[in-house]
């Protein structure tokens, strides 16, 4: 992915539009008593589509925002976003994605992944209660979530950075109509 | 070239996880900072109009939900109404010697709030996406009067309280939070013990470190204790309600000193709540 300033506005916009969304509507949203999150499936969307790099510093800054929102300790959701980002950037540079479950697939394994290493992350600074094995359920639940959303929200970023594609750009150019003869 | 790319990126991923360790051990346990706040405050109007403008879409996929759950609850609250009917008679007549009782020693009427609190009603703006956290954000902060560990109230009863604020916003630490930790009382028995949440299921509460010696019965209804010893006091006043008690077996009570509790907030959908200010 080519970054240049009105690539990196929109990828800000993308950021700052999905922590809105995820607090103020997603996270009020009730499915089989499980709330979706979509931040590390448009994390790793972003990841698949710019590489490790975009991918890490997306989930790092969005990590960044929520938890400053949320008024929590700072740099956990950070942590674990950077990762999942980095992860679907190595992804996407060391494979090619020639399925088109290739992407939800890994927003649902992805989400999984996080919600993981959120849950490790909050045990290991201490939890001061018990916890519940529904966790588990809650953990499925939203990875379930993450494949479906994943389908649109991959579609809609890819549709909002197509400029700054290479390969779609390359597909551009070889698509022009030429005129025989000329 | 490629090798020079490889080594910067993998030099902005090792910066990027020392800042995050960094931020960790420099906020963790410690209060909002200035960078909290601002963000707070700024992102706070935003919020606000992103939460009335998605409200009719919210509320048709929760419609959904609340239908699916509404035919698996049909049973129970079929049970539960039985039983109820037959409290509400006992109840009534109480309630007809309490107001006598009340008029005679001069004491203001039940439901009415604590003295010296006034209620400052706010909208749920913002909600945490995690289990690990239970938080919500509503749209009145300082401005209105409110400040941190003021209690927070619905309708139904004790909801949390509030742990950081700006301007035109403050966060709400729910009591299913793994932090969360109210000294509560069971009516009419009078047992104390400590509701503390389970974390990932937010329609069970634990009454914990409660005297073994005394059994609590289920259906029994749980309020907040509101103590004051040496100067130091609960952040909640006497008789919030909290919930009732829904499993309590003798054994567990034994063994563990622990009682579970069914809150009567459905802290899962708020929408309106009340903050109890000084």
């Amino acid at each position: 992915m080519i970054v240049t300033p009105r690539i990196l506005i929109r990828i800000v916009a993308i950021v700052l539009l999905a922590v809105l969304l995820q607090l103020s509507f997603f996270s009020q949203v009730e499915l089989f008593r499980t709330s979706p999150d979509v931040l590390p499936a448009v994390v790793v969307s972003l990841g698949l589509l710019g590489g490790s790099l975009t991918g890490a510093v997306t989930g790092f800054s969005v990590g960044l925002l929520v938890d400053c929102l949320l008024v929590e300790a700072l740099g956990a959701t950070s942590l674990v976003l950077l990762s999942v980002g980095y992860l679907a950037g190595l992804y996407r540079e060391r494979f090619d994605i020639t399925n088109s479950l290739t992407p939800p697939l890994l927003c649902m394994a992805l989400t999984l992944v996080a919600e993981l290493s959120f849950a490790a992350v909050q045990l290991m600074l201490g939890v001061d209660a018990p916890v519940s094995t529904l966790v588990i359920r809650d953990l499925a639940m939203k990875s379930i979530f993450a494949f479906f959303l994943g389908i649109p929200i991959y579609i809609g970023i890819r549709r909002i950075l197509r400029p700054a594609l290479i390969e779609d750009r390359a597909v551009r150019q070889r698509a022009q109509p030429r005129m025989i003869g000329a | 070239m490629y090798r020079k790319q490889v080594r910067r990126r993998r030099a902005v991923l090792a910066l990027l996880i020392i800042s995050s360790f960094a931020l960790l051990t420099a906020t963790y346990g410690q209060q909002s900072g200035g960078l909290q706040r601002g963000v707070s405050a700024v992102f706070g109007p935003l919020q606000e109009g992103a939460d009335r403008a998605l409200k009719p879409a919210r509320d048709t996929i929760n419609w959904f939900d609340e239908t699916f759950a509404a035919r698996g609850d049909k049973a129970r609250l079929q049970s539960e109404n039985q039983q109820l009917r037959t409290k509400v008679a006992a109840g009534e007549v109480a309630l007809s010697e309490n107001n006598q009782l009340r008029k005679l020693l001069d004491l203001r009427r039940a439901g009415e709030l604590p003295l010296g609190l006034t209620p400052v009603t706010g909208r749920v703006i913002a909600r945490s996406p995690t289990v690990w956290y239970s938080t919500v954000t509503i749209d009145h902060g300082s401005g209105s009067g409110v400040s941190v560990n003021d209690p927070v109230v619905t309708g139904d009863g004790l909801v949390g309280r509030v742990t950081s604020t700006t301007g035109g916003t403050a966060q709400v630490t729910l009591i299913t939070d793994h932090t969360s930790a109210v000294s509560a009382k069971v009516v009419p028995s009078g047992i104390q013990g400590v509701i503390r949440p389970e974390v990932g299921n937010p329609s069970d509460l634990v009454l914990d470190f409660i005297d073994s010696s005394k059994h609590v019965q289920q259906g029994q209804t749980v309020v907040t204790s509101g103590w004051t010893a040496r100067g130091l006091s609960s952040f909640y006043p006497y008789g919030i309600p909290l919930g009732r008690v829904t499993q309590a077996t003798i054994a567990e009570q034994e063994a563990s000193q622990q009682v579970h509790v069914r809150p009567f907030a459905d802290l899962r959908e708020l929408e309106f709540v009340q903050v109890l200010t000084k």
